[in-house]
């Protein structure tokens, strides 16, 4: 047998395909009595039933944190954490940092400089100098 | 940990002594409360061992009187994380959350069938790895065997459903238990779990295969090993004939050992909720899940090779195919007294060229321009074309018969 | 007329091109050098639609079949027809040279009967030192490989030669040990198409 295999692992994309959302659970933090989370009772009192049953992909764990401020914290497949304190922040806000959380990936927040990203190599290939006729420059 | 063969024993479910009595609740579906609290009353560690019980300590007999291995079923649509998974997956409602609370438990876990995910797990394994080996024997009709059998674990194997079910948000317990939220992976390291195998042959000199380390040739592979060409192993071992003095030799014992328990417990997770779909919502569906989920993934198989004689291997294709003998030509250089030269050499057969490659020498740029006219043999395409399980659907067109090679160039 | 103190200083501006050259790299320099026009191809030469063809200067990727390996049943062969008339023609002298020593390309000659195989292994076997893998190659005209295939020397001269083979390494010293090494290396490096 003079080929041997090496072997490697498939690599997935994920959207391409099935996608998995990458928000696993969202803890929600609360407190009675202060007054920085007035905005987030009216959210957990309203707001969140809806927010919830539209995702059920999400876990939700709400959970009071007397005498703080309150705190969002998103959970995510790749094991990483996004924390975001609302505190003072209206119901509205909060569903927008809701949703901000949701949409993270969990990833570090990197910069993006090229306008195309792909494991697919380019359809013409590597340029290489010995090929294609050349052309006057 | 030991890899022992439990599934005949599983299969069976032989009966056990009442311990444990529970009132099952109605409203669970049928897949997980059938006969479950007759079930219920052989839930213990089906351990290999024979252990005196006397020699237990209370404290021990107690525990083991109490608590069940695993969490029951009726607590499964209480979890979140189930749910948050069923959801997650994209699964149908006819999949209750109670058959994937049952693929989280692996046979280390609870050893008793009616509870585990051994019998999903063996369906889900066949759906996969059928459809695995059709997607690649169509798309790729002239693969090599060996870059086949790669293929296929780089895209059903167990570290691959491993990274899949990471990738699900599948977490693990510490140790599994009643207590424990079935939301969560259970396998247990220490436990001896059940491999399926029930489906391949088994090698009558498997043991010795494994002792002697006796060569095992690819067409026999096809035969006689599991869908990625690995080993079966056999009911009889070599330790068990000759006694226990090579019984105590590790060396030996170690092809029988899972070796990444945490792995095969994530692998056979996935396979069984394939299973799981199977079972509740049919072959399409299962279809359905599987590509998506598993074949759309990437591999690069031209990264999967690896040449000995290139050269030679291509002469051998091109008598074979009846083409003129491969010559190389030297189609550019550059800078041949330099300490940095390339060469790019093609390979001719007559008047076509077969493949080209860049090489500091001219050796090796011939060398890298065989590999590449072998990879352009075998890694043929004939584009999208319809697999053989397309036409168990209905009102299917009749199965047109796909083109496939005739096999190895040197075998 | 010329002062004396300058010579030397004539002697210096001939011999170095003292010519002022704008060499100095800038953006806006390098964009304006970087810039090309686009392929003629791309350019609109009158008619509504055309083919652009602009081949791509990179090296055939494997994915794409060539020709020849197309199956009989391939519609992708029915459809190249240039290529099947190519292929049809009679084959004349292709213009690159090939590669190694000899300008032509030998085809085997298959040319050993049986007899003369025994009568090589007969050699082999009473004198190895005197019919060497080489020398029997010559004699009956074929190549290294094929008298190898043929024969195997009696196991004192294997073992003698491999002696003589580990007294040659042992006394290699560290560089050249480990050239050969890499050199291994490097062959297992280029059968995985890691080079």
């Amino acid at each position: 047998m003079t080929i041997r295999a090496i072997e490697k692992l498939s690599t997935s994309q994920n959207g391409l395909g099935a996608f998995i959302l990458q928000c696993k659970r969202m803890d929600i933090h609360y407190c009675d009595h202060s007054g920085s989370s007035r905005g987030m009772n009216a959210f957990i009192k309203h707001g969140l039933q809806r927010f919830a049953a539209a995702h059920p992909q999400i876990e939700f764990a709400v959970s009071p944190r007397p005498r703080k401020h309150p705190v969002m914290v998103g959970h995510y497949i790749n094991g990483k954490q996004k924390s975001i304190c609302v505190k003072n922040m209206e119901a509205s806000q909060i569903l927008k940092k809701a949703e901000l959380l949701r949409d993270a990936s969990g990833d570090k927040v990197k910069r993006v400089n090229k306008p195309v990203t792909s494991v697919n190599e380019s359809v013409r290939g590597v340029w290489s100098p010995y090929h294609g006729d050349g052309m006057a420059v | 940990m030991r890899r022992t063969r439990l599934a005949s024993q599983l299969l069976a479910g032989a009966p056990r002594a009442a311990r444990v009595s529970r009132i099952s609740s109605s409203t669970t579906p049928a897949l997980c409360t059938r006969g479950y609290a007759s079930a219920v009353s052989g839930r213990e560690p089906l351990s290999l061992d024979v252990e005196d019980e006397d020699a237990l300590s209370p404290k021990e007999l107690m525990r083991r009187s109490t608590s069940l291995p695993s969490p029951p079923p009726a607590r499964a649509k209480y979890s979140a994380k189930l749910a948050a998974l069923h959801a997650r997956l994209s699964l149908s409602p006819k999949i209750p959350v109670e058959t994937l609370a049952r693929a989280l438990i692996d046979p280390s876990a609870d050893a008793h069938p009616r509870f585990n995910n051994a019998n999903l797990a063996c369906i889900g394994a066949a759906l996969l790895n059928n459809h695995a080996s059709e997607f690649l024997i169509t798309k790729y009709p002239r693969l090599p065997m060996t870059i086949l059998f790669t293929a296929m674990k780089g895209y059903v194997g167990n570290p691959v459903l491993h990274q899949i079910a990471r990738a699900w948000g599948v977490e693990a317990t510490a140790s599994p238990g009643e207590e424990v939220d079935p939301g969560l992976l259970q396998f247990d390291i220490n436990k001896p779990t059940a491999m399926h195998t029930s489906w391949g042959y088994v090698r009558a000199e498997s043991a010795e295969i494994q002792r002697y380390k006796w060569r095992r040739g690819m067409s026999s592979r096809v035969m006689y090993d599991d869908a990625f060409g690995d080993l079966v192993p056999g009911q009889s071992s070599v330790s068990d004939k000759t006694g226990a003095l090579e019984m105590r030799n590790d060396k030996n014992s170690k092809e029988m050992l899972v070796k990444d328990m945490p792995t095969n417990a994530h692998a056979n997770f996935v396979r069984a909720v394939v299973g799981a779909v199977y079972l509740h919502c049919g072959r399409e569906a299962a279809k359905n899940f599987i590509k998506p989920h598993f074949l759309s993934r990437t591999l690069d198989l031209a990264s999967l090779f690896e040449f000995k004689i290139p050269t030679r291997e291509l002469a051998r294709l091109c008598a074979r195919e009846d083409f003129e003998l491969p010559v190389a030509r030297l189609e550019s250089e550059t800078g041949r007294l330099s300490r940095t030269p390339v060469f790019v050499v093609g390979i001719y057969s007559g008047r076509d060229k077969l493949g080209e490659g860049t090489g500091p020498d001219l050796d090796s740029a011939r060398k890298i321009a065989a590999m590449n006219a072998l990879k352009a043999w075998y890694l043929y395409s004939p584009g999208v074309v319809a697999v053989p399980s397309d036409t168990l659907a209905e009102d299917a067109a009749p199965w047109k018969p796909a083109y496939v090679d005739i096999g190895e160039v040197i075998s | 007329m010329e002062r004396p103190v300058l010579q030397p200083l004539r002697r210096l501006t001939a011999s170095v091109n003292l010519t002022s050259i704008r060499s100095q790299s800038t953006t806006r320099r390098t964009k304006k050098a970087l810039k090309i026009a686009p392929h003629p191809s791309f350019l609109d030469n009158g008619t509504d639609d055309h083919i652009v063809f602009n081949p791509p200067s990179s090296a055939p990727s494997v994915y794409h079949t060539p020709f020849k390996f197309l199956p009989k049943t391939d519609p992708r062969r029915q459809a190249n027809l240039t290529q099947l008339l190519r292929a049809s023609a009679p084959a004349s002298s292709p213009s690159a040279p090939e590669v190694g020593g000899t300008p032509s390309f030998v085809a085997p000659k298959h040319n050993v009967t049986a007899e003369q195989i025994e009568e090589m292994r007969a050699l082999r076997s009473s004198d190895p030192a005197t019919w060497s893998v080489l020398a029997l190659a010559k004699k009956f005209q074929c190549s290294n490989y094929f008298v190898l295939m043929c024969c195997r020397a009696n196991p004192q001269h294997r073992q003698s030669e491999k002696e003589r083979l580990e007294a040659i390494k042992a006394r290699w010293g560290p560089i050249r040990t480990k050239a050969r090494e890499d050199r291994q290396k490097r062959k297992v490096m280029l059968g995985r198409g890691e080079l």
